[in-house]
């Protein structure tokens, strides 16, 4: 057997485990199920209407997969742009620094107004949420290439695109993967808060009719889809990140 | 930041205000869709008492939660790190409690704890603690292996390799979480008060959208930043002074 | 594959969707007039007869594509038609209306879902709580968006004054009041109040009924745009034909009503869903809709609601209520086929 298929039995194990824990817990502590419901009470609701919950994590994930894409390729121009024009950089990066201290769900009423209830406005909160630690982290990156390395390459011929695109950006990888990460669980934040402004599908459509239901098993069912969610798009950012950046991520 | 960047900094903000006053007014665009800056600051003005009110109401759930998050971030830390056994037992649950994002267990804390701001604290101090959990666990984590064999060797016992090792270690990335955390205090207050509330800065966005009353969101979202970039200030501040590791 | 291949597919993929998205667009559609409707809340059996007409292509064959965009706890439908974002709304009731026009909103009331004010006054059937006067020295939980003046207004009927008893805003959960902590609490009749009954039992709970005080608060209404309501009458008109002919198969048949929720929203509970269809049915035929029809926008009854609003000083100069509430579409319908 390989390594890869082990840790997957093992992960497969401590899930299960993890599962009969809880259960055991509940009924052995009798937990009152307003608190915390028996595990399996929770199981027979995604048995119930499997339908609601795939529907809603796989809306959920394209409203997040798109607004991480969009903020990671706006974060990483916008760190390039700054690196290459140092003004531009003094002049918006305190404000884009403003910007992060707004709770982006004051806005959400105007994104609905602005783009409707869509796919693309969730993306947009996902995005806004992403794009700003991806651009920090890009500039810190690009700042901390060894600049007798650059005067190297430059003394090679080298053109500034190549020097870039050859040696910048891969030297700022691991800095750039250390926002991803963080990016990924943002977006999804802002895909679930996104929802919460009038929509029909999503994981975040589950948590608030569960909510003002007062049905706690059907809001711990959301909260797993949510956590599985979370777990399974970080652990897809770190394998990029393990593939990308194999001469050594931090960590 | 020198001289020139901050000049730069207030002709970017300037210019920006400027744009979107000139495009609120030139478009005589209705304040439910965008409001011009004089309208905002003038709410501001006239709003003071109550915003002052429900500042004070946000800003005592995020400083108390934040607190509580930090203490306990930075315990539960240190805990894993002196008792190894309670860590392979422990973290896999911490970790999956933080698999869920932050704001998918705010309507499961507001059914438990209510709509006071017991509420709002207790997502407060959960999403500081986890950022702050993480950061100092990753710096206790950080140092290398020979180091803590050459303590070792020396007879250098746990609590002595934690104290003289790796504290001193962890301290840049658990300041680095702390400065983080402030920012998302305030901002988990708000989302959670906009939920369910009796008072508060998210309560007043809340009841302003009810309210019809735009002008009034914006000004609690200018409020709310104002507050945001002086904790985050504050804090910036107090690592300076206490800058005694580096 | 190497790495710049996996950074280059991760990028490409949702970025191309994400910019082709919008441009996506159901085709076979052109003869019908797109529009919207938003909803005053998440979906639920108050909404029945909308997904019914829907679901049965009622709008498509009045000529309408419509969506129907469900509501949220931050979400303000009178803005949101008022921006044009949405084309109909389904809006909080008489009490938003006012509201909106005072504050200049363009919007217009095209019909009245609720003839009858939603909300009761809950007490325990066994506490100290027997008239409107046991209210003095009391806690009351209320909504702060309307229900707060229903209530001042009965109690004002009963010689209290607002110093009288303790008022708190009411959110979320009825909890508070089964843990015994506040004792009245305020309830829809087709929403929180079964959550009540669930939870304390119906013998347990007794209710307090604005309109058997003489208040009568109408709520629940359909508004749109000014400029929809001058420019386009017939799709104001089609709009509320196909309506209420929903309407009218999910009262005549709940299950179907349920159903049709349901298949939208599956997670909700049935029970529960069934009770909100029966119990939202009974506001929508009583008064006025009586001999006028469903959704009938009962004037002098609007007019006593603005008044009292007034005198309350909750609206703080008269409102031109025949600019604000318009019959013209309803009308347009024959009266046989408004009836439920």
């Amino acid at each position: 057997m390989n390594a890869a298929a082990i840790a997957a039995l093992r992960l497969l194990g401590g899930v299960i485990l993890a599962g009969l824990v809880w259960e055991a817990a509940v009924v052995g502590f009798g937990i009152r199920p307003h608190l915390l419901p028996r595990l399996s009470e929770i199981l027979a609701a995604f048995a119930v209407t499997p339908g609601a919950y795939w529907a809603g994590l796989q809306r959920t994930a394209a409203e997040t997969l798109i607004g991480f894409a969009a903020g990671t390729a706006v974060g990483i121009m916008n760190g390039v742009i700054f690196f290459r024009a140092p003004l531009l950089r003094d002049m918006l990066l305190p404000v884009f620094i403003v910007s992060q201290t707004i709770p982006v769900i004051a806005f959400g009423a105007l994104v609905v107004m602005w783009f409707g209830n869509t796919l693309f406005a969730k993306a947009v909160i996902a995005f806004y949420l992403t794009f700003f630690p991806v651009t920090v982290n890009t500039l810190l990156g690009l700042n901390s290439v060894d600049p007798r390395q650059v005067a190297l390459l430059r003394s090679f011929g080298a053109s500034p695109r190549q020097i870039l695109f050859r040696l910048q950006l891969p030297m700022a990888l691991p800095q750039i993967f250390v926002a991803l990460r963080l990016g990924a669980s943002l977006s999804l934040v802002g895909a679930i808060v996104g929802e919460w402004f009038g929509d029909n599908t999503g994981i975040g459509v589950l948590l608030l009719q569960a909510m003002y239901n007062e049905s706690v098993v059907a809001l711990w069912a959301a909260i797993l889809c949510a956590a599985l969610l979370g777990t399974g798009f970080y652990a897809l950012v770190a394998w990029a990140e393990r593939r990308i950046v194999f001469w050594g991520a931090e960590q | 930041m020198n001289a020139t960047a901050a000049v730069r900094g207030a002709v970017g903000a300037v210019l920006i205000l400027a744009l979107w006053e000139t495009l609120a007014r030139g478009l005589a665009l209705p304040a439910y869709t965008l409001p011009a800056v004089s309208q905002i600051l003038a709410a501001v003005a006239e709003h003071r008492s109550v915003l002052q009110a429900a500042a004070l109401v946000t800003g005592f759930e995020a400083l108390t939660g934040y607190v509580i998050g930090a203490l306990a971030g930075i315990g539960v830390a240190t805990l894993l790190i002196l008792a190894r056994p309670l860590r392979a037992g422990a973290l896999p649950l911490l970790l999956a409690i933080n698999s869920v994002p932050v704001v998918a267990w705010s309507p499961l804390v507001l059914l438990w704890f209510g709509m006071g701001v017991a509420s709002k604290i207790v997502m407060v101090a959960l999403a500081v603690g986890f950022t702050v959990f993480l950061s100092a666990l990753a710096g206790f984590d950080r140092v290398d292996r020979r180091s803590v064999d050459l303590m070792r060797s020396f007879g250098a016992g746990r609590f002595g390799i934690f104290w003289r090792l790796r504290l001193p270690a962890a301290l840049p990335l658990i300041a680095a979480g702390l400065r983080v955390a402030t920012v998302r205090s305030l901002i988990v207050a708000i989302v959670t008060e906009m939920l369910g509330a009796y008072g508060g800065l998210g309560w007043i966005i809340y009841q302003s959208v009810t309210l019809i009353d735009f002008v009034q969101v914006w000004a609690a979202i200018l409020v709310a930043s104002m507050l945001s970039l002086a904790f985050f200030g504050l804090v910036g501040a107090l690592e300076r002074r206490l800058i005694f590791w580096r | 594959m190497n790495r710049r291949h996996i950074l280059a597919a991760s990028l490409a993929v949702p970025l191309a969707t994400a910019l082709a998205s919008p441009f996506i667009r159901p085709a076979g559609a052109q003869t019908l007039v797109r529009a919207s409707l938003r909803l005053k809340w998440l979906t639920q059996a108050q909404f029945a007869g909308f997904y019914v007409a829907l679901q049965k292509g009622y709008y498509r064959e009045a000529g309408i594509d419509l969506t129907i965009n469900p509501g949220g706890p931050n979400l303000l439908t009178e803005n949101l038609v008022a921006s044009g974002a949405d084309t109909f709304g389904l809006s909080g009731g008489t009490d938003s209306v006012f509201a909106a026009r005072e504050r200049g909103l363009p919007i217009v009331c095209a019909g009245v879902m609720h003839q009858q004010t939603p909300f009761v006054f809950v007490a325990r059937a066994d506490g100290p709580i027997r008239t409107l006067a046991d209210f003095r020295g009391k806690t009351i939980t209320t909504w702060f968006t309307g229900a707060n003046f229903v209530l001042l207004g009965m109690l004002a009927q009963a010689g209290l004054n607002r110093g009288d008893f303790t008022m708190q805003p009411q959110q979320v959960s009825v909890q508070p009041f089964v843990d015994r902590q506040v004792d009245v609490v305020t309830a829809t009749r087709y929403n929180e109040f079964f959550t009540l009954m669930s939870r304390v039992g119906r013998e347990n709970l007794r209710s307090f009924v604005p309109d058997e005080h003489g208040i009568t608060f109408p709520r629940d209404t359909v508004i749109v745009s000014e400029q929809t309501a001058r420019d386009r009458p017939q799709l104001v008109s089609g709009f509320l034909r196909a309506t209420i002919r929903g309407w009218r198969d999910a009262l005549a048949d709940n299950k179907l009503g349920v159903d049709s929720v349901m298949s939208v929203a599956p997670t909700l509970n049935r029970p529960h869903q069934e009770f909100m269809l029966v119990e939202a049915g009974k506001l929508m035929v009583a008064g006025g809709a009586a001999q006028n029809g469903l959704f009938w926008i009962d004037h002098p009854v609007i007019q006593a609601a603005h008044d009292f609003f007034l005198r309350n000083e909750v609206i703080k100069a008269p409102l031109d209520l025949a600019a604000a509430y318009n019959s013209s579409f309803l009308e347009a319908l024959p009266v046989a086929d408004r009836m439920a």
